[in-house]
């Protein structure tokens, strides 16, 4: 039965108490696994679910929170042996009791953190839940809980687990901090959003903290979430030396009723609390009238730790798109994820609020790698992302792993275009974007549009999408080629806004095209186009004077309170004086050694007027990088030092590079290198100094990541014809992977060398595993590099 | 917890440069780097006393099955009866922080890793302090983590299993006996109403002293 229900018929719920904390009380050993009592300790478990049945509880957990098999490794018994005692055990103390009490199969945290911290994969992550409820199902729970949660992507593993494989209720509840976040940085309203989308029926807090301090936690999710919150708070904070719990089983109680008068729905307790806990909450508040808060809410999305409310003008950031530019598509075809990573970057600290992702390109397996970037933007960014594409399955692929509330790039009026991307939005709780065009294409009358956007709006609200995540983009036209478009557009604009409330959004560069002087256009047509109520302009955010526009305006419409976005964006816009002679006296070689990248890109520029580009890089760069490269050596400088120079050399090969492509010419590269950081381990920083000093040398470093399967080295050392592979390993432990990768290159026959490096290597050691090679720091990698590709 | 100051001629040390460095770039760098790294970390450390015994196989944690297995351990807790076992993290934001700066400023990053290896060292010694303004002994060791002589490196996960690491302070362990977080510290030090032997400190018993880049060049890691 849905939560909901239940609580319109009995009105507030009551949740059971502590498990360990009784269990421990019986004697249990800390450390041990506690859901092995499952088999072992029937009576015991019995008795303790009785307790908290005689005490009120509702709805009880099975002992089963971390009966996963990441866990269960080291015990001999397998998650579905575990699962189903547990909820026997459940079941048969709710038989005995005669009262209509719900059984939870109670699961926890894997104990794994995720990618990209952590090593599991969110498919890994995802089969391991799976793995347990099918085993809870089978065994007849009646509720899914999901608790003492701290980051929202496990969790939405963890859900979409549930949804896919049973058709229970799903109770999600995630521990938070005394700062509003979890571990990971995740703040509740990102866990609403999550659940809200994702068809979860109760959202809430357990653990962590108790009642008093979690106050503030509860009251964001009572006056946020649409759906019910439950709250399952510890008994007050616990003593460090002695682990005792600082409030009593009254203080609780009297909590709870502060709790009930919030809008939560469902109360329980969580460390610390004992089935008397349970009693005198049930009595104060059991029964009571569930009335949580009515919520109004705009559109909101979300990334897995930063909520984004279009209440305001909020820029999305246009620049990871392949269209018309050479060099993304030369570093989608190359796997270059640190080139779309790089883009990122850029436009977050230029002021974007939201990036959108568009990887499309005819070649590529467009699927992959928009699961690849997704995941890695989400890694390094914690802007939320818009997913752009046309096609259905990479916007479902991207859904699924993209952590928090995205908003999908796009929908349109067309049948076709309706029927398949709408269910995706919804089954995976997005906002979606609205184009208003559909198959005779972009109708020319603003009001055409609008007929379009209507269509649109209503078929969202009868899938279920409710209306707050819906924005509608009225197009831009060229202004070249349709100059009496630009007006109707901005009328469709505020006649959207103001007839259907939904929020508009709209690529504003393409007003220009095909005209000079294309910032200036694009300058006025954004301004003009929030004046008309534009809440969400896709923009070039790197652009000064396009992020200012936004700025600006929301200063002048008091939407800025006191400037104070405004002045934190320019207040401080005083150079930091770093005594350096006169531009027209900075040599290359004295910027490289300076770490002076603008003066180097502009020398470089300069230089390939009349300078042949391998000229350049032989001559010039290369003399410079080694002679830093000696400096290092003989300890004259320093890493850091080093690193800094590479940078600078490359900002003179990104301009080579641009040069080039402009120029329909060949690439420079003097060969292909594949890098990786060996499984199991995620400390790569090595590697990817290793990296940096290579591309400046002109290799071309095909970069396999961290934790890689021996498998995927030999596949690309395959593919890209590889002369040198490069390995790295910062632990012991993970040095037997490095052996193993190696055995796995020379089992397949390839020729190619293998340089290793790490902390824990030695020569020795890296002549008894196979390699061909021992570096021992970047410097000397790039030493090799030349030896064996020249 | 905020974070003290962080100890810049440690972290230069990390970075090769023993001496420290007048190079005003590096000195500006460093202040910069100090700055996200602050804003970046939520420390946070945990600790319990537990008993201990001696077996045939090493040290026995009481109320647990834990065994510190081998030789070192056991010699290192000679005279001891209980130890405090502890973790320590600088959390999760400091993974992403260094993630960000290697694709975007690599020299930051290899400074943020650098002061970040200080930082977890400083936040070990403040859970010290603070232990022993509630701890009592006659004398205790020297902080010992997993890895280091013959304790092997699994022995990780059941310490922190042990602590409830993941729980309270979000730190757990991958199945290479990697951590995560990845700057984070497990350790313990042994406690003793009689005297211990401190003398054992240094680069014998360190499984590093083999390929230790600061042995290497003559000094040592000052541990």
């Amino acid at each position: 039965m849905e939560i909901k229900t239940l609580l319109e018929q009995r009105g507030l719920l009551i949740f059971d108490g502590a498990m360990g904390t009784q269990l421990q009380a019986k004697g249990l050993k800390t450390g041990e696994t506690p859901e092995l009592l499952n088999l072992t300790a029937k009576d015991l478990l019995k008795e303790i679910h009785r307790s908290y049945i005689d005490a009120g509880a509702d709805i009880i957990s099975a002992n089963t929170f971390g009966a996963n098999s990441y866990k269960l490794s080291h015990s001999g018994k397998s998650v579905d042996e575990i699962i189903t005692a547990g909820i026997v055990n459940c079941k048969e103390a709710i038989k005995e009791s005669d009262k209509d009490v719900l059984c939870a199969l109670d699961i926890g945290p894997i104990g794994q953190l995720l990618e990209p911290t952590g090593s599991l994969k969110f498919e890994e992550a995802y089969d391991i839940f799976k793995e347990e409820i099918v085993a809870g199902y089978k065994a007849g729970a009646d509720v899914v809980l999901f608790e003492t949660m701290t980051d929202l992507y496990e969790l939405k593993a963890a859900i979409l687990a549930a949804k896919e494989n049973s058709d229970l209720p799903i109770i999600c509840s995630m521990t938070f901090e005394e700062n509003g976040r979890t571990f990971t940085g995740c703040p509740a309203e990102a866990e609403i959003l999550l659940c809200e989308g994702l068809g979860v029926s109760a959202v809430g807090v357990n653990c962590s903290l108790g009642p008093k301090e979690l106050m503030p936690i509860i009251t964001t999710l009572c006056e946020k979430s649409k759906i019910p919150v439950i709250v399952m708070p510890n008994a007050g904070l616990p003593d460090p030396a002695t682990g005792e719990y600082s409030i009593d089983a009254e203080e609780f109680s009297e909590y709870a009723v502060e709790i009930a008068k919030l809008g939560a729905g469902i109360i329980g307790g969580c460390c610390g609390t004992t089935p008397e806990f349970i009693r005198r909450t049930a009595d104060k508040v059991k029964g009571r009238k569930y009335e949580p808060k009515s919520i109004e809410r705009v559109c909101t999305i979300c990334s897995g730790t930063n909520v984004v409310e279009v209440s305001q003008p909020r820029i999305i950031g246009e620049r990871i798109n392949p269209t018309g530019k050479k060099l993304f598509k030369q570093a989608l075809i190359n796997d270059d994820i640190d080139y779309i990573l790089g883009q990122a970057i850029e436009q977050v600290n230029a002021g974007a609020d939201i990036l959108d992702v568009n990887v499309g390109l005819p070649d590529i397996d467009e699927k992959a790698m928009m699961i690849k970037a997704v995941k890695s933007i989400q890694g390094v960014t914690n802007v939320p992302l818009q997913i752009d594409s046309t096609i259905p399955e990479v916007l479902e692929a991207a859904l699924r792993v993209y952590n928090g509330k995205p908003m999908v790039n796009s929908v349109n009026g067309e049948e076709e275009s309706l029927k398949n991307v709408l269910p995706l939005v919804k089954k995976y709780g997005a906002a979606v974007v609205g184009l208003t065009l559909d198959k005779d294409g972009i109708p020319p009358k603003a009001e055409q549009r609008v007929a379009i956007a209507e269509k649109i709006i209503k078929r969202c609200e009868e899938i279920g999408i409710p209306k707050e995540d819906i924005a509608i983009d009225c197009l831009t036209l060229t202004a070249s080629a349709e100059q009496l478009a630009v007006n109707e557009t901005l009328k469709a604009v505020r006649a959207v806004k103001e007839r259907f409330g939904v929020r508009t959004v709209l690529g504003v560069s393409n007003i220009s095209f095909g005209l000079p002087n294309r910032e200036l256009l694009n300058h006025i047509f954004l301004t003009m186009a929030l004046e008309n109520g534009l809440d969400l302009p896709i923009i070039n955010p790197n652009v000064a004077a396009m992020t200012g526009a936004v700025r600006a305006f929301k200063l002048l419409k008091a939407i800025d309170v006191n400037s104070v976005e405004y002045i934190a964006a320019y207040g401080s816009d005083t150079p930091t004086a770093v005594a350096k002679p006169k531009s027209s006296d900075v040599t290359l070689e004295y910027a490289i050694d300076n770490g002076l990248k603008a003066d180097a890109a502009k020398i470089t520029e300069q230089l390939l007027i009349d300078t042949d580009p391998m000229v350049i890089i032989n001559e010039r760069l290369i003399p410079a990088l080694d002679k830093t490269g000696t400096l290092f050596e003989q300890g004259k400088i320093f890493l850091p030092q080093l690193i800094l120079s590479a940078g600078v050399a490359q900002s003179c090969f990104d301009v080579i590079k641009a040069h080039l492509a402009k120029n329909n010419s060949e690439t420079v590269s003097k060969g292909k290198i594949v890098l990786a950081t060996v499984k199991g381990d995620v400390h790569d920083i090595g590697k990817n100094i290793v990296k940096v000093l290579l591309e400046n040398y002109g290799y071309t470093v095909i970069d396999l990541g961290k934790d890689v399967e021996y498998q995927a080295v030999v596949d690309a050392a395959k593919k890209h014809e590889v002369k040198l592979v490069g390995l790295s390993a910062l632990m012991t432990t993970t040095l037997k992977s490095m052996e193993e990768t190696i055995k796995l290159i020379h089992d397949n026959g390839l020729t190619c060398k293998v340089v290793v490096g790490g902390a824990v290597l030695t020569p020795e050691y890296a002549e008894k595993i196979g390699a061909d090679f021992y570096a021992k720091d970047a410097k000397e990698t790039v030493d090799i590099a030349k030896k064996v590709i020249g | 917890m905020i974070l003290e100051p962080i100890d810049k001629n440690e972290a230069l040390r990390y970075l090769g440069c023993k001496d420290g460095t007048d190079n005003e770039q590096m000195l500006a760098m460093l202040d910069s780097c100090e700055k996200e790294l602050l804003k970046a970390a939520s420390p946070k450390y945990l600790y319990a006393v537990y008993p201990i015994s001696f077996t045939d196989d090493g040290v026995k944690i009481a109320d647990s099955n834990i065994i510190l297995k081998g030789s070192s351990a056991a010699a290192h807790l000679k005279n001891c009866d209980r130890i405090v076992l502890m973790c320590a993290t600088l959390g999760q934001g400091v993974d992403v922080l260094l993630r960000r700066l290697q694709v975007s400023d690599m020299a930051s990053a290899v400074i943020v890793d650098s002061l970040a290896g200080a930082a977890i060292e400083q936040i070990c010694n403040r859970a010290e302090t603070e232990i022993f303004e509630k701890v009592h002994s006659n004398s205790r060791t020297w902080r010992y983590s997993p890895g280091y002589g013959d304790l092997p490196l699994d022995i990780q996960f059941d310490l922190l299993t042990l602590l409830q690491a993941q729980k309270r302070i979000g730190l757990t362990v991958m199945n290479s006996n990697m951590m995560v977080p990845t700057k984070s510290v497990t350790a313990f030090i042994g406690l003793s109403e009689g005297e211990v032997d401190r003398s054992t400190r240094g680069c014998e018993s360190c499984n590093m002293k083999d390929r230790c880049k600061f042995r290497k060049s003559g000094g040592h890691c000052g541990n």
